[in-house]
């Protein structure tokens, strides 16, 4: 008795979410609006960044490597200048490299669409300018 | 079983070796449709479980050796990713381990911010099970619908943490971020409608006739052998035995906000299901209470790089039960040991206890009434002691043949 009293609150249910639209979003035409802190595609500025290799030191997931663009006089010393390569294939937007980054060069953008045919193209390179 | 003698379960074991495993399906130990492999060997007197063997291990993938190598701070990510439902639970337990090597004191304010997205995750990990439990006893609408409400709580961490799974919220000295403007009134929003919605499941789970059957007697575990086997979390509760982490250990801001630990009685799924949404309400209460309460003030404080010497162990109520963890620090920037203990391996042995006398058809709805990371099911292979015969079948098969084999049932 009690189970078809009950069944009368499933179906009352049913009925009310059977007149709605539907939850599901109709992907990729409907764009999913992203919280304001949502960490997806790391970005950097090539401008701000001053090739200091602390956030290839931070990173959890190894995706940065400091890559060697060229020399620079310091005083009379000659000095090797690097810039951050990113694999970002591996990387896990945690946010790290964006928190230790002393100059604000980097930034986790809302675009979560990664899937490549070609992890290459996952490699961001454009860092690698040298100092002017 | 644990009040066995060595000899009697070496007689067990010959007696299971009696029945040739002859036929008996080798399951490689990595199998790709599995989220976690967990591999339980059923063997059966016609419908009836009568003996149950699981065997771990095959996804161990030496994240505790990993994390000697890695600094203290790559270690929080690291950790997190052990699971993907109580990533924060990790997180916290972790980074509070550390913090207590110095002691370090957090600011107040993160204190609160920590527990308020631990309790979200409760609930959505919660409300996740209750949909897989559906989904399992052939109750689809359920899940669907649970899985809906679901989302509501997981848009509310995103937008306080940047992420739904992996929050990489907590860091040492506090959490990394400030809670978003207006939060208080969106969370309130959110979370009376989740509490609406709880109300409401817990009317359904109760009456409603396809989960009743499926889930009530079933699985059912005795407080004497709850004592024996020290199962953690809703699985100790649902017995009737009222322990919880947060209540005996207030870690966070927990001896301020204080939850009220929810027990059951009757120990089988049915009851499962009722104490893990009243712990979902308890928890909408919680958060909602921290939200008022919570002080302002800075939300981290500098931690240092290095961690000096010293060891030291935390445990916290993650949505499964109690996850613990010991950190020893030789003082360098990386940890020398990490050891820990997640509630699925204290609560596996109790699973099998609650297979034992079941039928074939319960073992879905059994396994996934203990919350463990779900997939277990995939690699179930049955053994027949009559016909002396083996074989394998899939999760979905055997979710199928549940619900067949109570359709058939009910006539
Ligand atoms: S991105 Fe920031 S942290 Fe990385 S090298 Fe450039 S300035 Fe340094
Ligand atoms: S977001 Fe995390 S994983 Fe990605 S590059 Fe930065 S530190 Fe590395």
């Amino acid at each position: 008795m009690v189970a078809r009293k009950k069944l009368g609150g499933a179906l009352g249910e049913m009925f009310k979410t059977a007149m709605q639209r539907p939850v599901t979003e109709s992907y990729p035409f409907g764009r999913k609006v992203v919280a304001e802190r949502f960490r997806g595609r790391l970005d950097i500025d090539p401008v701000k960044c001053t090739g200091c290799s602390i956030c290839e030191i931070v990173c959890p997931a190894g995706v940065i490597t400091m890559v060697p663009v060229g020399m620079k006089t310091i005083g009379s010393r000659q000095v090797e200048v690097k810039r951050p390569s990113f694999e970002l294939y591996t990387c896990i937007s945690c946010g790290q490299c964006v928190d230790d980054c002393r100059f604000g060069a980097l930034t986790l953008t809302h675009d979560f669409e990664l899937a490549v045919f070609h992890k290459e193209s996952l490699v961001m390179k454009k860092a690698l300018v040298v100092d002017k | 079983m644990s009040d066995e003698t060595g000899e009697e379960r070496k007689e067990a074991g010959a007696g299971l070796m009696q029945y040739s495993p002859e036929g008996m399906m080798p399951f490689g130990p990595v199998h790709p449709s599995l989220k976690e492999p967990e591999y339980f060997k059923l063997i059966l007197e016609g419908e009836k479980i009568v003996q149950v063997i699981p065997r771990i291990g095959y996804v161990h993938r030496g994240i505790e050796r990993a994390a000697q190598e890695r600094t203290w701070v790559k270690n929080i990510y690291l950790f997190e990713r052990i699971c993907g439902i109580c990533s924060f639970a990790h997180s916290i337990s972790y980074t509070q381990a550390v913090e207590a090597i110095s002691p370090f004191e957090v600011p107040d304010r993160a204190r609160y911010i920590r527990l308020v997205v631990a309790e979200l995750e409760r609930i959505h990990s919660h409300l996740l099970w209750l949909g897989l439990v559906g989904h399992w006893a052939g109750f689809d609408t359920l899940f669907m619908w649970v899985w809906k409400d679901r989302e509501h709580v997981l848009d509310l961490e995103e937008e306080i943490t940047g992420n739904r799974v992996h929050k990489s919220y907590s860091t040492f000295g506090g959490v990394r971020k400030d809670l978003p403007d207006n939060i208080g009134e969106k969370a309130k929003a959110e979370l009376g409608y989740i509490e609406k919605r709880a109300t409401y499941y817990k009317d359904l789970v109760q009456s409603e006739e396809t989960l009743a059957v499926r889930t009530r007697g079933v699985g059912r575990i005795t407080q004497e052998t709850a004592r024996k086997l020290s199962p953690v979390g809703p699985l100790l509760r649902c017995t009737g035995i009222g322990r919880d982490v947060r209540v005996e250990d207030p870690y966070a801001a927990y001896d301020e906000v204080r939850p009220e630990v929810q027990t059951s009685k009757d120990g089988d799924i049915a009851s499962l299901l009722v104490l893990r949404l009243d712990e979902v309400l308890d928890s909408c209460r919680m958060v909602k209470e921290a939200l008022e309460k919570i002080p302002a003030g800075p939300v981290k404080a500098a931690f240092p790089r290095t961690v000096h010497e010293g060891e030291s162990s935390f445990h916290v109520e993650a949505p499964r039960g109690e996850l613990f963890y010991f950190v020893k620090s030789a003082g360098g920037s990386v940890p020398e040991r990490v050891k820990i203990r997640t509630p699925t391996m204290a609560n596996l042995l109790t699973a099998t206890e609650m297979l034992k006398g079941q039928t074939l058809a319960d073992v879905p709805v059994v396994l996934t009434g203990m919350d463990p990371c779900f997939g277990c099911m995939d690699r179930v292979s049955v053994f027949d002691v009559a016909k002396s015969k083996g074989w394998s079948v899939s999760g979905e098969e055997l979710r199928e043949y549940g619900i067949e084999y109570y359709r058939r049932k009910r006539g």
